[in-house]
């Protein structure tokens, strides 16, 4: 059993004013690979190091297989840390970095030996065996940091945006290589990332962190479609969904001259309301919200329309991001009409809260 | 059940009294000789094996004695001379120099640089005695002169400190004075000297020190007692009034206590000083 | 002119005041000293050509320099093993993140910056037979005075003990500062991996502070090969008692300013230069070896 528990975590830098994590409740379950991901200062990586001990949890507790480990020392937690920058000990050969835990375990040296090879053979590392961190690339001392964890068989993996030193080719190749392993291997993992499409391609859930508190943990796909809040609509999906706070008027907002229903349990308790539109649910048409095109971005496959809203009486400053076909799209500085199909906008309170699922 | 549990207070608080017990422990090795000398001279003569550390009876007459049995003003007035005028011309023209290696392209310059490093190896002791016979071919023996001429045009590891400094600091600072049209000289003088600020106090401040704690050159150059330093003038005092203690003590501490000021002001400088010539690592 | 020749030129005049010091001060003398080294001269007399005969004395006929060597050799290991394991230790222990560590770092070196004449004067006082804070305290754990300054080998002890005082901050500060220099995530790496904080001292600490280490033994090295002002003034200038204190450094002054042989104290000086950079080198290559090795 190597499932990992937060329960009411609470971590405070001394003379902050804010925790850096706030009553964190999560649990990972045995062999699952969870994502936490939030923008820098949201308090992943701390909540990680306290998984690891290198954190001290001021008030709550952490639970490895059940254990509580909370005051327990890193070196008892069986657990094994993928850093950042590696942090490969630079005098040692990539051998001996691999084996260094279990030398102090004080396994047999035939038994370090044939995990040392065996891990090198899963990341395609034996040439570079005796060699020094100096002598290899990014992506192999990538691979030796990872090698490093996998020949401790620990209880769990904790991974500290372990690929955000490679270059963008060697990351999207590296992504698909890691969750493969980690399917392989079956460890328990925590992983962090500020990147939220590494989130949603490698994790079985992930957890959206802001300020120190847990917005919504949840599966890739369940984040994307059902947002608890607008901070989460707003992160995770690129381009990020538009979000318009508009006035609420006989049970319906306009975006534009487009005129929208609101439900009615909504518009009955709120005199406002945030309406959230993703980009791919925008038609272009005859029909829906004028808008003046500022930019366009052509990525090949898609292409992102960036815009501003045009009223009746003039042009308002709100922005909108809407998705084009790859064919022939409109030119900069014309205007459109773009439209959403109802069934696919979300609503937001002003406070953040989801009030109602398109799906 | 939240917050660290209590077995994880008790062994912080072990681990935290062990650290300062060991701090402090370390502390006293530090001070205690001078607290010892401190404590000596605040005693009279035969009641020197006191083991307090403070005397019922300070006797701060000590202290007076030290002037009437040595010129001490007079002496303090040659090592803060000799100080300030070595200190002065070292951190000019070290700094000068420094930046013409650092930044000033010319013929042999790399050659001449390994050169100066060379020199760092040589021991005192080659050099001592052709100086001395150096020093008495200019008629310098027992003149100021032998004390400041030597060190006013710079040395070698000041050049070497500066220099390192220098190619630490970014070229676009030149590189805009170089298009406004600036000459090497003005360069030096307005644009980079303000910058090189931190490493001049390291190197003022360890020039300082190395003058007035130099014993050996003072000792083979001067007789005369109104241009002698003042680790002569003790040394001379300890010869004289062999086991005297408490004045020797009262002269120790006089002489230590312009020392621990200049260390105190400006401690953070003389530690960089030491860790740059350090550069310890891997 | 050229800018670029401006330019050079300016650098030609910049070093070269500095450039006429050295040459002055520090090459000349080289040169003279090797020369002088050869001859026989009391600075009275003009100077005599003797070849290598003051080589040759010192070599084979002058029991006082073997004295003055194993003196040498004793004291420079006497203070540089002490001052290793203590200022490892020293450096260690102040290097963590405590409150009130910077007052203590302060109060550490301070002896790194007070005056080794005045404290040789000051140790003296400690080291005193009959009213010494040493034999004080050894007193009042009931062991006997201890003959400091008294007795050659005690004596030998009492430059050592002193030597270690003045030289371990300077050590401390250069090891520490060294041991800042390694990354908090590779000591939070070897934590997870298990180590003890002994043993990340041992595998980890260590292993990357060896360039540090290495240029505080060679700096120890010679400055202990060459020591003067201490023994000058805690032992005397003859080295007594009984040559217990007689090191080179003072066999050299000996020579050249009490007996006016200033050719025998050349000799001697190159003697000690060879050695040293025999030594230097020798210490170099170890090093080199060592980190080849790891």
């Amino acid at each position: 059993m190597a499932s990992v528990g937060f329960e009411h975590a609470t971590r405070r830098y001394p003379g902050t004013a804010r925790a850096a994590v706030h009553d964190l409740d999560l649990t990972v379950d045995d062999g699952e690979f969870l994502v936490v991901v939030g923008p820098s200062g949201c308090g992943k990586s701390t909540a990680l190091r306290m998984v690891a001990g290198l954190e001290p949890v001021d008030s709550g507790r952490i639970r490895i297989g059940g254990r509580d480990v909370t005051d327990t020392d890193p070196k008892e937690r069986d657990t094994a840390m993928v850093f950042q920058n590696y942090a490969l000990y630079p005098h040692m050969t990539v051998a001996q970095n691999m084996g260094f835990a279990l030398k102090i375990a004080k396994l047999p040296r035939a038994q370090i030996r044939d995990r040392v090879l065996a891990a090198a053979r899963l990341l395609d590392l034996q040439p570079y065996l005796d060699r020094r961190p100096k002598d290899l690339s990014g992506g192999q001392r990538q691979r030796v940091a990872m090698g490093r964890a996998i020949v401790r068989q620990p209880q769990v993996f904790l991974m500290d945006e372990p690929l955000s030193n490679l270059d963008a080719k060697l990351r999207a190749q590296t992504r698909s290589e890691l969750a493969a392993l980690q399917r392989r291997l079956g460890t328990t993992t925590v992983y962090v990332t500020h990147d939220q499409a590494e989130a949603l391609t490698m994790g079985d859930r992930v957890a959206v962190l802001r300020d120190g508190v847990l917005q919504q943990c949840a599966s890739p796909r369940a984040l994307y479609r059902e947002p608890a809040n607008v901070f989460v609509a707003g992160f995770i999906g690129s381009p990020a969904m538009n979000l318009l706070t508009l006035p609420i008027r006989d049970y319906s907002v306009a975006i534009g001259d487009w005129v929208v229903a609101v439900p009615r349990d909504i518009s009955d308790t709120a005199a406002q309301v945030v309406v959230g539109i993703r980009p791919e649910h925008f038609e272009l048409g005859s029909m829906g919200v004028e808008i003046e095109i500022d930019v366009v971005e052509e990525l090949g496959a898609d292409t992102y329309l960036y815009g501003r809203i045009i009223t009746p009486d003039g042009a308002i400053d709100q922005h909108i991001v809407a998705r084009a076909g790859w064919r022939d799209p409109p030119a900069r500085g014309s205007r459109i009409l773009v439209r959403a199909d109802p069934d696919r906008l979300h609503f937001f309170a002003t406070d953040g809260r989801c009030l109602r699922r398109s799906y | 059940m939240s917050g660290p549990t209590e077995r994880v207070i008790k062994r912080s608080v072990v681990r935290a009294v062990a650290l300062y017990a060991a701090l402090i422990g370390m502390a006293w090795c530090a001070l205690f000789p001078i607290l010892w000398a401190l404590s000596g001279s605040l005693k009279t003569e035969p009641g020197i094996a006191e083991p307090n550390l403070f005397p019922a009876h300070p006797q701060w007459s000590n202290y007076a004695r030290v002037f009437s049995l040595m010129p001490f003003w007079r002496m303090l007035g040659n090592t803060v001379l000799y100080a300030c005028c070595v200190t002065l011309g070292q951190v000019f023209f070290c700094s000068l120099a420094g930046y013409a290696f650092a930044r000033l392209r010319f013929r042999g310059r790399d050659t001449l640089f390994v050169l100066y490093l060379a020199t760092l190896m040589v021991p005192l002791t080659v050099t001592v005695i052709p100086q001395f016979i150096l020093m008495r071919a200019f008629g310098w023996t027992d003149t100021p002169w032998a004390m400041i001429v030597p060190g006013l045009f710079g040395s070698a590891f000041g050049t070497y400190l500066m220099r390192q400094f220098f190619l630490t600091l970014p070229t676009d600072l030149e590189e805009a004075a170089v298009l406004d049209g600036c000459s090497p000289w003005q360069i030096y003088w307005r644009i980079l000297l303000p910058h090189i600020r931190p490493a001049v106090m390291v190197l003022a401040v360890l020039t300082w020190v190395n003058v007035w704690n130099d014993f050996l050159w003072p000792l083979v150059m001067i007789q005369r007692r109104d241009i002698a330093t003042l680790t002569l003038g003790l040394v001379w005092m300890q010869g004289q009034y062999v086991s005297r203690w408490p004045v020797l003590m009262a002269a120790s501490i006089l002489i230590l206590l312009p020392l621990l000021g200049v260390y105190g002001f400006a401690q953070r400088a003389f530690v960089r000083g030491i860790t740059l010539t350090g550069f310890g690592g891997r | 002119m050229t800018p670029d020749r401006r330019r050079a030129r300016a650098g030609r005049m910049f070093v070269a005041p500095n450039l006429g010091a050295l040459a002055v001060f520090m090459l000349f003398p080289l040169g003279f000293s090797l020369y002088m080294s050869f001859q026989k001269w009391d600075l009275f007399t003009p100077p005599k050509f003797v070849g290598v005969a003051n080589f040759r004395t010192l070599f084979t006929a002058d029991p006082l320099f073997l004295i003055a060597l194993r003196n040498t050799a004793v004291f420079t290991v006497g203070t540089i093993v002490p001052t290793l394991l203590v200022s490892l230790a020293a450096a260690a222990i102040l290097n963590r993140k405590a409150k009130a560590i910077g007052i203590f770092r302060a109060i550490i070196f301070v002896p790194l910056a007070v005056s080794s004449v005045v404290m040789a004067v000051v140790w003296q006082f400690v080291f005193n037979v009959d009213d010494g804070l040493l034999n004080t305290m050894l007193g009042w754990l009931g062991l006997g005075p201890v003959p400091w300054l008294i007795d050659p080998g005690w004596a030998m002890v009492s430059l050592c003990v002193v030597s270690v005082w003045k030289s371990v901050p300077f050590a401390t500060v250069v090891l520490l500062a060294a041991m800042q220099g390694v990354p908090e995530t590779l000591h939070e790496a070897a934590t997870i991996d298990g180590a003890s904080e002994l043993r990340r001292f041992v595998s980890i600490t260590v292993p990357l502070i060896r360039g540090a280490l290495s240029f505080v033994v060679i700096i120890s090295v010679i400055n202990a090969f060459q020591a003067f002002d201490l023994v000058y003034v805690l032992t005397g200038g003859n080295g007594g008692p009984e040559t217990g204190t007689y090191v080179l450094g003072i066999m050299l002054f000996q020579h050249a300013f009490a007996f006016l042989d200033f050719g025998y104290a050349s000799a001697l000086a190159w003697v000690m230069f060879a050695i040293l950079l025999a030594l230097t080198v020798l210490q170099l290559r170890f090093a080199r070896r060592m980190s080849l090795e790891i």
